[in-house]
């Protein structure tokens, strides 16, 4: 057969196609173990990271697997009701937030989550998952530091991070809930730009800052001018960005997020300063909030 | 170029006929990640990788691939090899493919890679053009080593992540260069790189 002639031609991009996608598809799910255990760790570290415990310049991949095992408990939240839950089993896909956004039975859509008004969807996110897993770390039995999972859209890609909030004084009312340290592990942002979401420079800016005024509204904010306490400094070159991580804090902390759990907890520390062992355990359905 | 032994073929690269300081090619990635000697290493070796690999794999096709569409056959090739390293990557070193991020896609538009195989591999034989990718892997990694040692060392006063000269901001001696962290410094190194290699090789100049 002729090179140049026309069936010739097609009959080698084919061959090349097959080729070249039995070589890359094969080596994709080959390395799909070790790449998802890769992730995971890198997941852990963030955990670690965000709530202070850990950071990759002072510490070794092997601390963090022992600190995630000594410090970090994982609490499942039923985030309808606000508490925590273990009606759902870790494997089964509702606790992981893209799995339950295929699963309609496993989210809902933010548009939807109040029966009375349209809920803005400020992290851009469109559905919400039923189920979550957040991370308690707890000393001499008393809850430190929640470090809740993020997620919202930034330019180009969804951000998904921790931001881990310091607790010992929430009995106080929420003006005495702080951050005490915010990561991103996967994102799409430019490099350079929005990228430096992850840049230890600037999460170290976040520490110490508020969340909520008085009335549990959510007052922190990425700002091209940081003044107050709520304010960190914006990402310059990356307004979108910065956007991006005030909106889905403002969702992610707020009513529909963690903000009522956060309140609850809040209240009960309150309430029963002495006892503060589990709260929002499901032996009193009817006492939480409920929407 | 036929007439070249596989010595020439490999190390002319290197100096004489240099990817980067002599035909310019491939400075976008060569300033992004070179703020780290460990980044610069990471990619110089998946650049020489893939440029080696494609060579041969062309080289290897040459005499099959139809002209009409030997530029994405070429493309094909390279891309492929690209996914392969990036999986490799994500699979034995995350942390350094998280900071890689997008440049280890952007190999395949890479112009030494696309350009090696285009100029060198579709004329020569599998084993040769594996030289070739080899030795313009090897020229782009000199310059990208060399540049990455310079900007961690005096930008951040490390190597590798090894504090050398103790910066001011640790308490420290050394007032570290800001100017070397941000990508442009890379432009004014390559460029200086360029000066000292066309005084030593006057033959170069003006090509």
């Amino acid at each position: 057969m002729q090179r140049e002639s026309t069936l010739y031609t097609f009959k080698v991009a084919v061959v090349l196609c097959l080729v070249c996608s039995v070589v890359v598809s094969s080596l994709a799910v080959g390395l799909r173990g070790i790449q998802k255990e890769q992730k995971e760790a890198f997941r852990q570290q963030n955990i670690l990271t965000a709530a202070g415990l850990w950071n990759k310049i002072d510490n070794t991949k092997q601390e963090a697997e022992e600190f995630y095992k000594q410090y970090i408990t994982p609490v499942f939240i039923d985030l309808e009701r606000s508490r925590s839950t273990d009606r759902v089993h870790e494997g089964s896909g509702e606790l992981d937030p893209k799995a339950a956004a295929r699963n309609s039975q496993w989210h809902t859509l933010v548009t939807e989550l109040d029966r009375d008004v349209e809920v803005r969807d400020d992290a851009g996110i469109r559905k919400r998952e039923k189920y979550t897993t957040i991370y308690e770390v707890r000393e001499d039995a008393r809850l430190k530091t929640l470090v809740l999972p993020i997620r919202g859209y930034g330019l180009w890609s969804t951000l998904w991070g921790f931001i881990a909030l310091d607790l010992t004084q929430a009995a106080q009312g929420p003006e005495s809930i702080t951050i005490k340290g915010l990561s991103y592990y996967e994102h799409g942002e430019t490099p350079g730009l929005g990228g430096e979401v992850e840049n230890p420079l600037w999460t170290a800016k976040w520490p110490g800052k508020l969340v909520y005024d008085a009335d549990w509204n959510v007052r922190v904010e990425v700002s091209k001018t940081a003044t107050t306490g709520y304010q960190v400094d914006a990402l310059s070159g990356a307004t979108i960005t910065s956007n991006g991580v005030t909106g889905m804090l403002k969702f992610w902390l707020g009513e529909y997020g963690f903000g009522r759990y956060l309140k609850f907890i809040s209240d009960s520390a309150a309430t029963s300063d002495s006892d503060s062992g589990n709260p929002g355990t499901d032996s009193d359905p009817d006492t939480t909030p409920t929407q | 170029m036929a007439d070249k032994t596989a010595k020439q073929v490999l190390f002319d690269p290197l100096i004489n006929d240099n990817p980067i300081a002599l035909q310019v090619l491939g400075l976008c990635s060569a300033l992004a990640v070179t703020v780290k000697l460990e980044t610069s290493l990471v990619m110089a070796l998946a650049v020489t990788l893939v440029t080696g690999c494609s060579g041969a794999a062309i080289g290897l096709i040459n005499q099959a691939i139809p002209h009409k569409i030997r530029i994405i056959v070429q493309m094909t090739v390279i891309a492929s090899l690209v996914i392969a390293v990036d999986q490799l990557l994500q699979a034995f070193a995350f942390s350094v493919s998280q900071k890689l991020s997008v440049f280890v896609g952007l190999i395949i538009t890479n112009c030494i890679v696309m350009g090696r195989a285009e100029a060198f591999a579709m004329k020569n034989g599998p084993w040769m053009s594996f030289l070739d990718g080899i030795g313009n892997g090897l020229g782009y990694s000199m310059i990208l080593i060399l540049v990455g040692f310079i900007r961690e060392l005096f930008g951040s006063g490390k190597l590798l992540g090894y504090t050398i000269l103790h910066p001011v901001t640790d308490g420290g001696w050394y007032v570290s260069n800001g100017l070397l962290l941000i990508s442009p410094s890379a432009f004014v190194l390559i460029g200086l790189i360029i000066w000292v290699i066309r005084t030593m090789k006057p033959e170069q100049v003006g090509r």
